[in-house]
């Protein structure tokens, strides 16, 4: 079966010389199609440099990387962009909503940049402001609307234009317990109702019920990559 | 779930245009969001576009006042003195170039002209410097023009004198009819033009006649001598023969006699004063735009990060700092040139005409552009440089 992301020996290293720094050390990663990963570890442990390296915005400096079978590792950089576009939703901790954009345009601009026309572009991010009960903010700017509130749309943005994979950082870390499960719910649903699969970084021990697998990264190593309750 | 990548790829990788699009709307709102940026980026540019196109305005109305003579004798050629680069009283010739002139085929008229520096005294005492245009009356070349009072044909008269308008009060309050002194005999006002002051003294004229007595110039000497073409006589070659039968004085053609006076004037002090100042503008312009755009781009990094990461090109990145760029020239040098417009009306004066040409008009959006575009470097290498991992950091 082909694999959604399939990291083989990856490694990086930050800086040169006696100032560099093995940020991942020989991960071998596996993710199948539809599944709900969350990597956890304490903070300088390479989870994000991991999925940073997932989701084409770094390269490895060694290894390889396959994204559903496609060849991520060894293509020249200016080819990433492309990749993103083609195969990954991203949900930042800090939202990253552009500020001068309303939650309708923040969802439309992915949708557009992927070439949808602006006709089927707002009526899709309408679709997914729906989804996530915001129909009725689409057109307030992110500054109007409440942390949860902002979180929810870069879930409708993540999803915008049905990528086979969503990568999420610390989605929980900037809201409060309640807004952090409800958000955290919203995207495990509305992923495994898509078959989209999900690779979570976080810290928050109050989700990892929703994971179909907890992986643990130390030291830039994959220490353990157990099933999680959902999923066992 | 079955992912066909080669055709997510393919879908992805067309779509350019509406990416142009979408990033364009971008680029439009993330400006006019941060309002201050917006003002004050766009004051930069409005204020180069003033600096400039003002220090130009004036330069191209003094550079006007001083081809206004060559521009309104209605002389197709002249005939001056070897190394003559203003019309302005100097070196004398021969009157026997006259009628050198006068013997040329393809010479309809050929006036002769005296111009003297002299001086106005005033009836309380004192004096006021003139530069006095002695014309032929019956061919009219060199004669007055912009007359707010008084008729050509008055000149006729002895002693009859026209003057600046602007000068009235200089002169020491002139009415028509006032009796002045000049070189030592009584002249009477009988007309006043506008606006004909160049660098120097004001013009002021009379018969050529008058002139020679009041300044004493023998009959035998003139300033220039001014051409006038026969209907379809050829211009090049009724100058070349000119030249031939003249090799003491210089045959100029009226457009090419502008050119001189506007190189020189450009070479000497004119352009390097003015120059220096449209530079300034301009330099001052462009510093505010790069660093009001590095900033823009700064505290907008993350954002700028994000657009990265959601699979934005660094292309794509540039062309919105390309489009602000150009906004910014192009509103800036819209209000930049109204207020131009504004302080050229009111500044208005026989003293200083403030001209902004349409070429002028026109250009100062495509340079203020290509000026933002350069201004914009700065922030351009910052966003692509910028590492869109940064979101994750």
């Amino acid at each position: 079966m082909t694999l959604a992301i399939d990291a083989r020996g990856v490694g990086k290293v930050f800086g040169a010389g006696a100032l560099a720094f093995r940020a991942l050390d020989a991960v071998d990663f596996q993710v199948s199609p539809g599944e709900l990963v969350m990597l956890v570890g304490p903070s300088g442990s390479g989870k994000t440099t991991l999925l940073s390296i997932i989701g084409c915005v770094l390269t490895a400096t060694d290894g390889e990387l396959r994204l559903f079978d496609e060849r991520v590792s060894g293509r020249p950089e200016r080819e990433l962009p492309l990749l993103r576009r083609a195969l990954i939703g991203f949900v930042f901790q800090g939202h990253n909503l552009i500020g001068a954009l309303s939650a309708r345009d923040n969802v439309r601009l992915v949708l557009e940049s992927r070439g949808t026309t602006a006709h089927a572009a707002r009526a899709e991010a309408d679709a997914l402001l729906a989804a996530v009960g915001l129909a009725d903010k689409r057109d307030r700017l992110p500054a109007e609307l409440s942390g949860g509130q902002r979180q929810r749309v870069a879930i409708a943005r993540a999803l915008a234009g049905a990528p086979p994979l969503v990568l999420a950082d610390e989605p929980t870390a900037a809201l409060d317990a309640h807004a952090g499960l409800e958000v955290t719910e919203l995207l495990t649903r509305m992923c495994r109702e898509r078959g989209t699969t999900v690779v979570v970084v976080t810290h928050d021990n109050r989700i990892f019920h929703l994971a179909d697998r907890i992986v643990h990264i130390e030291d830039g190593r994959i220490v353990d990559g157990r099933l999680s309750g959902a999923a066992a | 779930m079955t992912v066909d990548v080669a055709a997510r790829l393919r879908a992805a990788r067309g779509g350019r245009l509406r990416r142009a699009q979408a990033t364009i709307v971008v680029a439009l709102r993330m400006m006019l969001h941060d309002k201050a940026k917006l003002i004050g980026t766009t004051l930069g540019v409005v204020f180069a576009v003033v600096l400039a196109a003002q220090q130009l305005g004036v330069l191209f109305g003094l550079l006007q006042k001083n081809t206004m003579f060559v521009d309104n004798a209605g002389a197709d050629l002249w005939i001056v003195p070897p190394g003559t680069t203003q019309t302005a009283p100097g070196q004398r010739m021969s009157t026997a170039l006259l009628d050198q002139a006068r013997a040329t085929p393809g010479v309809a008229v050929a006036a002769p002209l005296i111009m003297i520096g002299t001086s106005v005294t005033k009836p309380g005492g004192g004096s006021e410097a003139t530069t006095l245009v002695g014309f032929d009356l019956a061919a009219g070349l060199g004669g007055p023009w912009n007359i707010v009072a008084g008729d050509v044909a008055a000149l006729r008269a002895p002693d009859a004198l026209f003057f600046e308008d602007a000068q009235r009060e200089k002169f020491g309050g002139l009415n028509l009819g006032s009796v002045r002194e000049v070189g030592g005999h009584k002249v009477r006002v009988v007309g006043f033009t506008w606006g004909l002051q160049p660098f120097g003294p004001p013009f002021s004229f009379a018969d050529i006649d008058t002139v020679r007595d009041l300044g004493a110039v023998p009959a035998d000497q003139l300033s220039f001598v001014l051409i006038k073409l026969a209907p379809g006589a050829d211009r090049a070659a009724v100058a070349a023969d000119l030249a031939a039968r003249c090799p003491t004085a210089k045959v100029i053609a009226t457009p090419a006699f502008h050119a001189t006076i506007v190189s020189t004037l450009l070479r000497q002090q004119l352009g390097i004063t003015f120059g220096t100042s449209t530079a300034f503008g301009l330099i001052i312009g462009f510093i505010i735009v790069a660093l009001s755009m590095f900033s823009a781009v700064l505290d907008n990094l993350r954002e700028y990060g994000t657009l990265k990461a959601i699979g934005l090109t660094s292309w794509d990145l540039t062309r919105m700092l390309i489009v602000q760029s150009i906004v910014y020239a192009l509103l800036g040098s819209l209000i930049g040139l109204g207020l131009v417009a504004l302080m050229s009306a009111g500044i208005r004066g026989p003293n200083l005409i403030v001209i902004v040409p349409r070429a002028l008009v026109l250009a100062t959006p495509l340079i203020m552009s290509a000026l933002c575009m350069l201004a914009s470097v700065l922030a351009l290498r910052r966003v692509r440089r910028l590492e869109p991992g940064m979101v994750f950091r």
